[in-house]
This record gives C-alpha cells, sequence and structure tokens, in this order.
C-alpha cells in the first residue's frame, strides 16, 4: 500500500533535549496506525511536526509524496491533515455547535465574506449538526463549550477535528483523562469513522486495551525514537517492547490482544 | 411579512432608539422651549439654549461611541489589544485639520476639502493600521500592546512639535464649511455624525455576525486552535485592527469638527485607555455595550464636571477629582457588573430563559 505520510530522519530539540530522535516513519494510506510509549516519549511533539506547530530541527515530513515539512500550520488543514490534541484546546465561550461550524467552515471560501450572516451559508450548521450527533453531543449543542464536562469536552474535541472530514487524522490521546465507562463510547465513535473508511487513522493512546483492539500497526516510541513497529500481535510478542514498556506498564501484553 | 415580523422582533429596541435619537434635537427642544437651530441673532444662528447644548453632548458621545465600537471589533471581537488607538483618533482630526486649514489646499471648495479628508483619514488609517498588524502582530499579547503605544506615542511626539499645526497649542480649524460649522448649523453635524454612528453600528455588527466575524470570535477564544483547524489567523487580525483604525479615523473627524481644532490631546493615550474601560464598563465583545459604555461615561463626566460638592465644612471640587471618581467608578461597575453592564445583562436574561 502507498504511503500517505512519510518522515525521514525527523528531529526536534528543544535546546539540549532531543524531544524526537531522527524518526523514519512511514504510515499508510487507510491504516489505523497507532503509536504508544511512556511520558515524555516524544509522541505529541511529533504530532507537531506532523501537523506543522513545531518546525523541526532536522529531516523531512512527506504527504502524497510531497515534501511538507515547511508548510505552515494553518495550511496544513487546508492539505487534509487535521489533529485533535491531548489537552483539550476548543473555543470556550463560544456554544458547542459553533465550535464544530467553524471548523467545518475553515476550509470553504466564505470566510472573508464580511457582508453576508452566517446564517446566509447553511450547509457548515448542517454539517456541525451532523458532527454534534457522531460524536453524542446533540443535547448540549447550544451549551457554551465551557460548561461542558471533562467527558464532553473531549467529544467536542474529535467532533473539531472531524467536521472539516480530513484525510488524515492525528489523534492524540483522544480519551485522555476520561471515566473509564465513558471511553468504549469515544472509541465507538473512532472506530465507526474507521469502517467508514477512506481516511488515515494515526492515534497516540495509552489505554492498551484501547490500542490492541482497534490498531493495524502499532509504533513504539522511547526517548524520541522508535523502539518498534509492527502488527498488535508482533508489538504484543516483542521482547524489548515486553521490557522497556508494557511488561513495566501494563503487565502482560499478551493477555490484552486475547480478551 | 414574516420576515419583517421576524425583523421588528429582533430589532425593535434599536429602531426605538433610533427613532428618538432622529426626534431628539426637536424633543429636546421643545420640552425645555429652546429652538433646535440655535437663536437668530441678525442674519445668522447662533449656538444657544438647552437644545444645541444637548446636540453637541450627543455629537461627542456619538464620535466617542464609534471609537469604542472600533475599540471592541478588535479588543472584544478579535482579542486584539492595543493602546495605539487614539492615534487613529487624533490623525482623523488632523488629517481634516490641515486639509482645511494649509492654505495650498485653499484653491479647494471647503465641502470637496471634507470629503476628500474623510476618503484620506480612511486610507491612511487603513495603511497605518495594517502596517502597524504586519510589524507586530506575530508579537503576542502584550508585546503588540506596548508596540502600538510606542507607535502612536511616537505620533503624538511628533504632531506636539509639529509648527505648521502649531505644535502643543494644536490646529484651530476655522475654515469650516458653514452648513457643518457646529458654531453656526449645529443641527446639521448632528445628523451627519448621527448617520455616521448608525452606519458603523450596522457595520460592525454584520461583520461581526458573518463567516469572517465567526473567525475573528475563534481566534479571540483560541488563535491556536483556529490556526490548527486551517485559518490563517494573521489576516483576520490585519483586518480587524485596519477596519478599527479606519472607524477610530472617522471618529476623530467626528471630534476634531465638533472641536473646532486638531490638538495634540486628541492623540493621547488617554483616548485608547478611555476606549479600553468605557468597553469594558459597557460590556466586552457586545454591540450595545460600547455606545452604552462611551455615553454614559462621558454623560457623567459632562454633568459632572462643574459640579462642586460640599460635605460639612470640605468643599470637592469634582472636576478636579474626576480621574479619582471615574476610578471609583470603574471599581464599582466591574464589581456589580462582571462582564460590564450589557454582557452582565445579557447573561442574567439568558440564564432566566434557561431557567423557565
Ligand atoms: N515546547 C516544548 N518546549 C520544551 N520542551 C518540550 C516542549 N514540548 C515537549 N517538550 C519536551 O519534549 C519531551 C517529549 O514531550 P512530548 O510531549 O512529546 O511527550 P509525549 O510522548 O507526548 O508524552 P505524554 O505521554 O506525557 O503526552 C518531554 O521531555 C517534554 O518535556
Ligand atoms: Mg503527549
Amino acid at each position: 500500500m502507498p504511503a500517505i505520510l512519510e518522515t525521514r530522519n525527523l528531529r526536534k530539540e528543544f535546546g539540549g533535549l532531543v524531544a524526537v530522535a531522527d524518526v523514519s516513519l512511514t504510515i499508510e494510506r487507510g491504516a489505523m496506525h497507532s503509536i504508544i510509549g511512556p511520558n515524555g516519549a516524544g509522541k505529541t511533539t511529533f504530532f507537531n511536526l506532523l501537523s506543522g506547530k513545531y518546525a523541526p530541527t532536522q529531516g523531512t515530513v512527506f504527504y502524497n509524496g510531497n515534501d511538507i515539512t515547511h508548510v505552515p500550520f494553518h495550511q496544513r488543514a487546508h492539505l487534509g491533515i487535521g489533529r485533535s490534541f491531548q489537552i483539550t484546546n476548543i473555543f470556550p465561550n463560544l456554544t458547542v455547535l459553533e465550535n464544530i461550524r467553524l471548523a467545518a467552515q475553515a476550509l470553504s471560501s466564505v470566510n472573508f465574506r464580511f457582508w453576508r450572516s452566517v446564517t446566509a451559508y447553511p450547509e457548515f450548521t448542517r454539517r456541525a449538526l451532523e458532527v454534534v450527533e457522531l460524536v453524542g453531543l446533540r443535547d448540549a449543542a447550544h451549551y457554551p463549550a465551557s460548561v461542558l464536562p471533562h467527558g464532553g469536552k473531549r467529544k467536542l474535541e474529535l467532533g473539531i477535528l472531524l467536521a472539516p472530514n480530513p484525510e488524515v487524522l492525528l489523534l492524540d490521546e483522544p480519551t485522555a483523562g476520561m471515566a473509564s465507562e465513558q471511553v468504549p463510547e469515544l472509541i465507538a465513535t473512532i472506530d465507526t469513522i474507521r469502517k467508514e473508511g477512506g481516511r488515515t487513522i494515526v492515534m497516540v493512546e495509552h489505554n492498551m486495551s484501547v490500542v490492541m483492539g482497534i490498531s493495524d500497526r502499532i509504533t513504539v516510541m522511547n526517548l524520541g525514537s522508535l523502539l518498534a513497529e509492527g502488527t498488535p500481535a508482533e508489538i504484543a510478542a516483542n521482547e524489548t517492547v515486553q521490557r522497556v514498556y508494557l511488561g513495566e506498564l501494563y503487565g502482560s501484553a499478551d493477555e490484552l490482544v486475547h480478551k | 411579512m414574516q420576515s419583517w415580523r421576524q425583523f421588528l422582533k429582533e430589532n425593535w429596541f434599536f429602531l426605538a432608539v433610533f427613532v428618538v435619537l432622529v426626534l431628539f434635537p426637536h424633543l429636546v427642544g421643545w420640552l425645555t422651549e429652546s429652538s433646535p437651530f440655535g437663536v437668530l441673532r441678525g442674519d445668522r444662528y447662533i449656538m444657544r439654549g438647552e437644545s444645541t447644548l444637548w446636540q453637541a453632548i450627543l455629537i461627542e458621545s456619538f464620535a466617542l461611541s464609534v471609537l469604542v465600537m472600533s475599540y471592541n471589533l478588535m479588543f472584544g471581537f478579535t482579542g486584539v489589544i492595543s493602546f495605539g488607538h487614539a492615534m487613529f483618533f487624533g490623525l482623523g482630526g488632523y488629517i481634516v485639520g490641515m486639509l482645511l486649514e494649509f492654505p495650498e489646499f485653499a484653491g479647494i471648495d471647503p465641502a470637496l476639502r471634507l470629503f476628500i479628508g474623510l476618503l484620506l483619514t480612511i486610507v491612511i488609517c487603513g495603511v497605518i493600521g495594517l502596517g502597524i498588524g504586519f510589524a507586530s502582530l506575530r508579537l503576542r499579547g502584550v508585546y503588540f500592546a506596548i508596540f502600538t503605544l510606542a507607535v502612536a506615542e511616537m505620533v503624538w511626539i511628533y504632531f506636539s512639535r509639529f509648527d505648521r499645526t502649531n505644535g502643543e497649542d494644536g490646529l484651530t480649524i476655522s475654515q469650516m464649511p458653514a452648513w457643518i460649522d457646529p458654531s453656526q448649523n449645529r443641527l446639521a453635524l448632528y445628523y451627519v455624525s448621527f448617520v455616521i454612528f448608525v452606519l458603523t453600528f450596522i457595520f460592525i455588527r454584520r461583520l461581526v455576525n458573518s463567516p469572517t466575524g465567526a473567525v475573528f470570535k475563534a481566534i479571540r477564544e483560541n488563535e491556536d486552535r483556529a490556526q490548527a483547524i486551517g485559518y490563517h489567523t494573521l489576516r483576520f487580525k490585519l483586518m480587524a485592527i485596519t477596519i478599527a483604525g479606519m472607524f477610530a479615523g472617522i471618529a476623530g473627524i467626528i471630534h476634531a469638527i465638533l472641536q473646532k481644532s486638531a490638538r495634540p490631546e486628541f492623540l493621547n493615550v488617554k483616548f485608547t485607555v478611555d476606549s479600553l474601560l468605557m468597553t469594558i464598563i459597557g460590556g466586552v465583545g457586545t454591540f450595545t455595550g460600547p455606545v452604552i459604555g462611551s455615553t454614559g461615561l462621558y454623560l457623567l463626566d459632562n454633568q459632572l464636571r462643574d459640579q462642586v460638592v460640599t460635605i460639612g465644612s470640605t468643599t470637592i471640587d469634582i472636576g478636579d477629582s474626576w480621574n479619582l471618581i471615574l476610578g471609583f467608578i470603574f471599581v464599582i461597575v466591574v464589581l456589580i457588573f462582571p462582564y460590564g453592564v450589557v454582557g452582565t445583562y445579557q447573561r442574567w436574561r439568558a440564564g432566566r430563559k434557561n431557567k423557565s
């Protein structure tokens, strides 16, 4: 399968700290690709490089075969790369619907139509209502985002990402901080999107049972470098991974895979 | 039919205020038995009587409202804090003042000069706004604010020393076209500034309710996420400060015509700070807040300034301690109305609606 995203020797340093150390990784089109690794492994920084929030110290990012290393942050969304954030990143004093409507409008050509009302463009509101439904926030659609409980904010975070219908979804710990009973619902939504097909999903996630159950491929990062890559079964069987990461944190990964 | 009803239902308040303001000079004239045209002496009117006095107060309120609405577009709706807004306000006055007074323009019809002054103000304030934005909007928050303050202070110092506009004394505007001269035909200036005020209000409301305005609010709420979803936020911020600069310049023209002068004070940071306070007191990011904040504070200032209060054996000259009183009002209002008068009222009403 052809690569949709590819990095070559991608490196990011903060002062003396190497957060991402020469990572060369290929993400295949249509894959559900998870990235796991202990805290501080460089996963979020890697996403920041893919989404253009940070410029790399060195290395290249390819998207559909084109070098996009220097394409600015806001332009990447226009290429079809969307991302969500580990730390909830929403528009707090706007309604849930308006949060998502803004994301639906962002890639259109109406952004500088300053003389017409937003109501003249119902297509974005329609899309926002669809997404609100999809992420399970219909009843809260007209509340300011700031009053949502944490779980609701995580759903909104996902909704903002989904609204413009990106080709590649970079999900940074979508369930971070959620109460465990709420996690399956959110994962089910992500699974629905995955099964619709046509999109590539890259997900950073700490919840092992989620990762093992949903992924086509898994990459393990540690101290900024790639430790291993493979199918869930290969990762679960990988001795280094077991020793460095899975073993100490989660007990036997085998159990998780076969659960 | 239906849409007309809808329109009336949503805008009855604004329409009522509109009608009152149209009739205002005549209403005051009728109530106080004074003529809205002033008093006829020989073949010309002089501006005496309650009606013309109140016209002047409202003209100044319109000018300040336009200034504060423009500040709110930037600060309240887009989240950009500038300390240089008075520069645009003062420049509008100076541009029109120089066009009317400098002998090299004497050949041009005064009404035309006024019109050219308006266009030039819009263009120059727009270009300066854009320039400042380009140079500094990449700076965030307080650094941007300091940059704008520095530029505005430079312009202020320049005009304080500019010989041709009489330095610190400022330029007296005597070559005013008679039809708009506030000491001959104040009623005309009243209606002209009223129209400008109404158009500004409508323009800003439409802009904020448009797709572009939605992006402004997104930037105010969270610029980082706005970028992440694909907005080139710098462009929208440039747009906001450019438009705000243009309207501040227009406000400055009204102010200068009413004062019949262009003085360095008009460029002073005081007008920026007033804009900020008036926005906060009225309600940040509301449509009517800036109007209520600026008119309210100006009326208070105007009515209290010459009062002397005697408590026991101490007399307090309110004019002397105005800034102290203003500070006091500010603290009280912020304590009682944490979101400004209009903002707090709106939240209170929304809260009641949710309960029922
Ligand atoms: N903007 C920054 N400036 C300086 N250091 C940073 C910055 N962002 C990340 N780091 C550092 O880079 C390293 C990798 O951080 P990163 O957030 O990418 O890890 P992570 O794998 O996402 O961890 P977690 O699982 O906790 O989210 C950490 O040591 C972190 O402190
Ligand atoms: Mg992280």
